[in-house]
């Protein structure tokens, strides 16, 4: 069984006055991994996964091979025993495999793995692109085993949702919230990011960028792999504040920036809850923050609890606190993590607005936005983002943000600076 | 006749006498629990601690701090615990004696120590304190060296108080009392020395120690008046160099400004004050009678004393801009010479104080102070017309937050009806007229 820590860095000192407690809560979880190891076949129907491939007619033939080769891959990564589908999307969506007399999902062997793999050599691209679709099929695959509870999605794309306005892929994608994890790639550069983010998000999933479908198979395996990893399904982070105190956010902050407030439910009036999906042996860190009435100085109050929670109750939790002192040295000081959070995500916000003022031809809030962007880069010592902003920008001066957009730059480097933008590196101790 | 010294054994200034069970086992108490929690704010302490090294909460039922020192401990209401301790008070079930001073019978195991506390939140009111913290609003609950008062006697009471102006309680205060009045008291203030770092704890730690050593019946020798009250010197040297080891002990390691207090302390016994102090907490004496100079016992260890002594006028030494720095103190590094002035004091009917600063600040003069304290003894009056001396510490700590309560502030008084009011004859002192001229012995 997965043990669960929480561990809180913070500065709980506040200045005479002061209202807003920032803190970054480290979940770690530790012998997850286990209950879905690589080498015991998973008992059967205690996981569940879904391969949704693009075959629209922007696919080719060279990016169905590929996808196909992809699709392989990761049913090479499934593991014996775990119930598994392989859907093809275009403007609709249709069942690959298993085959119709064998139900919605099928339990993966050396049989069914065979079959599978014979039924994606046979993907033809053809048709549009209708992703909402794609999501609602596999919501109802899922439906079909509703006594499963860890369930994964892939889903790959090569271009923008057509053939379906953006209402019906939102309520699509909101009709899956819950229901699946979806972890979302586009390969080639005539995707759109932010649609994808959007779909990945809310279904607590990761995004990326495939440059060329020869890579895809790579990718494919990698994320199968780190799906079957998960052995925990589903732990919720919970936040308690005090009554009188106000919730500012609660965001994810490593080992990717999401903001988490929009998805809270209410456990009870002071308590709200967050889905965090599957998890494997690994650390994610959040930034709470809470606006507190302010005490006289000498007070002390608690600012928050933030517990991980399997099921109805609580395995970790960590307390975030607050005391009021007139000693500058102890108040003026910002918590190392909570800085460097606070600056990894100003980053990526400033890079997704530059990129998005780039794209709609705004020039010049482009050129101030990645120049932050640089800067922000430049002061947190984070080489691989500048390294990405380069491809982007030509910097005259880093400490000053003063940069001049490339001319010619490839739609991949923006893109990939795009989806690049929110992976956080980690907060040391 | 009555002058002559009484030959009965003079061990125990108990009405209950120790003669009558010279036999009876001493009861020793259960091995300690190792590494008992903070029943207040979680922390584990070491085996065999009596209070938190945290948060200064006394850590129960720890039992007697120190091997074979604390059998006889008598009333002990140690410095800190959460309202008002019971009047009197006696060894934990069990390790109780009618060795111990102040025998008050076997204590049954039914107490109010066996009901589960309350945490329900103290400032919300509508929490539960969960894990140091209300579930509702947050809050921890009151740290209880916030508030602390302890009525050991009738006769003995005091007060500890955090004050208005400091976020933490560095006082601490330790008494102890036989039920009858004037027969037997141990009064201990201790003041952390706040340019020091955790001097919450060195302050609780002298306190605790001192009353170990005090509460231990002193040698008589032949039973005179010179003989006890050189024993009972010895005993409050023996306090002062017990409470320092104590507060050093507080830390390990070397750190650059290590926790550091105050000592003033007083012993009664028999209607004869022995005072002691280190630092600038004190002692007064304040006599009813206007005819007798009311006056501190002892005088401050502090660049302010030094300063009245070469000449300048007392308000404005105690008001200077070093008034408040101590020129000794007891902690690791403390002065070699830590030897407490000394004085005693035959009583005639009057008041004994031990306090703090942070009450003295306020009224430092010692006429004064038992103009205040006289009139708080109106307000304080109980039917059977004597008045309450915890009541009493209250409004002088009241009138200290008054005027602003700028330190932490501790009163801690004994009401003495004078020499010889003693029912219990036979114990008077071989010379003892009732205004006798005390000795004051003042080293270094």
């Amino acid at each position: 069984m997965a043990d669960f820590t929480a561990e809180v860095f913070q500065n709980e000192f506040l200045p005479d006055g002061g209202t807003d407690v920032h803190a970054i809560v480290r979940v770690t979880s530790t012998g997850a991994s286990t209950a879905g190891s690589m080498t015991t076949p998973t008992a059967a129907g205690s996981s569940a996964e879904v391969i949704l491939i693009d075959t629209s007619g922007s696919m080719g033939r060279r990016g169905v091979a590929a996808a196909s080769e992809a699709a392989k891959a990761a049913l090479n990564e499934i593991v014996d025993g775990t119930l598994f589908a392989v859907v093809s999307g275009n403007g609709t969506a249709q069942i690959v495999y298993p085959y119709s007399h064998q139900g919605a999902l099928v339990a993966m062997s050396s049989n069914t793995r065979g079959e599978a793999v014979r039924a994606v050599e046979g993907l033809r691209a053809n048709g549009g692109t209708a992703m909402g679709t794609w999501l609602t099929l596999a919501r109802k695959i899922f439906e079909t085993v509703p006594h499963v509870t860890k369930r994964h999605a892939i889903l790959l794309t090569d271009g923008v949702n057509e053939g379906e306005t953006p209402q019906s892929l939102q309520s699509a994608v909101a009709s899956c919230v819950g229901a699946f994890q979806c972890d979302c790639r586009g390969v080639g550069d005539q995707w759109r990011v932010e649609e994808v983010r959007s779909i990945a998000s809310a279904l607590l999933g990761t995004v990326d960028l495939i440059p060329a479908p020869e890579q895809m198979a790579a990718e494919f395996e990698r994320m199968m792999r780190a799906s079957m990893a998960r052995g925990v399904a589903n732990a919720e982070l919970r936040v308690w504040v005090p009554q009188g105190a106000e919730l500012l956010f609660v965001k994810q902050v490593s080992p990717n920036l999401e903001d988490l407030s929009s998805r809270k439910t209410q456990v009870n009036p002071l308590t709200g809850a967050y889905p965090t999906g599957a998890w494997s042996d690994e650390s994610r860190d959040y930034h709470v923050a809470v606006r507190l009435p302010a005490r006289t100085l000498g007070q002390e109050q608690l600012a928050a609890r933030v517990s991980i929670a399997l099921g109805p109750d609580p395995v970790a939790q960590a307390l975030v606190k607050a005391k009021w002192s007139n000693d500058d040295t102890l108040t003026t000081r910002i918590d190392p993590a909570v800085a460097a959070y606070t600056g990894q995500a100003e980053l990526a916000k400033v890079i997704q607005d530059g990129i998005a003022a780039k794209a709609a031809g705004q020039d010049d809030v482009a050129t101030s936005k990645l120049g932050r962007a640089v800067q922000l880069a430049a002061q947190t010592g984070n080489a691989e983002m500048t390294t990405r902003l380069k491809k982007v920008v030509e910097i005259d001066d880093a400490d000053t943000g003063t940069v001049r957009l490339k001319k010619g730059v490839s739609k991949i480097d923006d893109m990939s600076l795009d989806t690049a933008s929110t992976k956080t590196s980690r907060v040391r101790r | 006749m009555t002058d002559l010294p009484t030959d009965a054994p003079l061990a125990s200034p108990a009405s209950a006498g120790p003669a009558a069970y010279p036999d009876l086992p001493q009861a020793s108490g259960p091995p300690s629990p190792p590494g008992p929690s903070c029943p207040t704010c979680g922390t584990d302490n070491d085996a065999g601690a009596t209070f938190c090294e945290a948060c200064g909460a006394d850590i129960a039922p720890a039992g007697p701090a120190a091997s074979g020192a604390t059998t006889g401990a008598p009333t002990s209401g140690l410095a800190v615990g959460v309202g008002a301790v019971a009047t009197p008070q006696t060894a934990p079930t069990g390790e109780e004696s009618p060795l111990d001073v102040g025998w008050t019978g076997v204590v049954t195991a039914t107490g109010a120590g066996s009901a589960l506390p309350d945490l329900t939140c103290a400032a919300c009111g509508l929490g539960q304190i969960v894990d140091g913290y209300c579930d509702h609003c947050g809050t921890p609950p009151p740290d209880p060296r916030n508030h602390v008062v302890q009525t050991p006697a009738t006769w003995v009471g005091g007060v500890c108080d955090i004050g208005k102006r400091h976020s933490r309680n560095e006082d601490a205060m330790s008494l102890s009392a036989s039920p009858t009045p004037g027969s037997r008291a141990v009064l201990v203030v201790c003041d952390g020395v706040s340019m020091a770092t955790d001097s919450h704890i060195a302050s609780l730690a002298a306190a605790k120690a001192a009353l170990v050593v005090l509460d231990q019946p002193f040698p008589r020798g032949v039973g005179t008046h010179d003989a006890w009250t050189a024993g009972a010197g010895r005993a409050l040297t023996t306090a002062v160099s017990e409470a320092d080891a104590a507060v050093a002990a507080t830390v390990t390691a070397d750190v650059p400004n290590p926790p550091s207090c105050t000592f003033a302390a007083a012993v009664v016994e028999n209607e004869v004050i022995v005072a002691a102090n280190v630092g600038d907490s004190r002692v007064y004496w304040l006599p009813d009678s206007a005819a007798e100079p009311a006056r501190q016992l002892g005088s401050d260890d502090s660049y302010a004393q030094e300063q009245i002594d070469g000449g300048m006028d007392r308000e404005q030494a105690e008001t200077g801009p070093q008034a408040h720095s101590i020129t000794r103190w007891l902690g690791k590094d403390s002065p070699d010479d830590l030897t407490p002035h000394l004085t005693t004091v035959v009583a005639t009917p009057g008041w004994l104080m031990v306090c703090s600063d942070g009450l003295w600040n306020y009224c430092s003069e010692a006429d004064e102070l038992r103009a205040r304290v006289q009139s708080a003894a109106t307000v304080a009056a109980r039917p059977d017309g004597t008045s309450d001396p915890t009541e009493i510490a209250q409004q002088l700590v009241d009138f200290a937050n008054a005027q602003g309560g700028r330190d932490n502030i501790t009163v801690a008084v004994a009401r003495l009806a004078g020499q010889g009011s003693i029912a219990t004859s036979g114990v008077a002192f071989a010379t003892a007229p009732a205004a006798s001229e005390e000795e004051e012995t003042t080293h270094g």
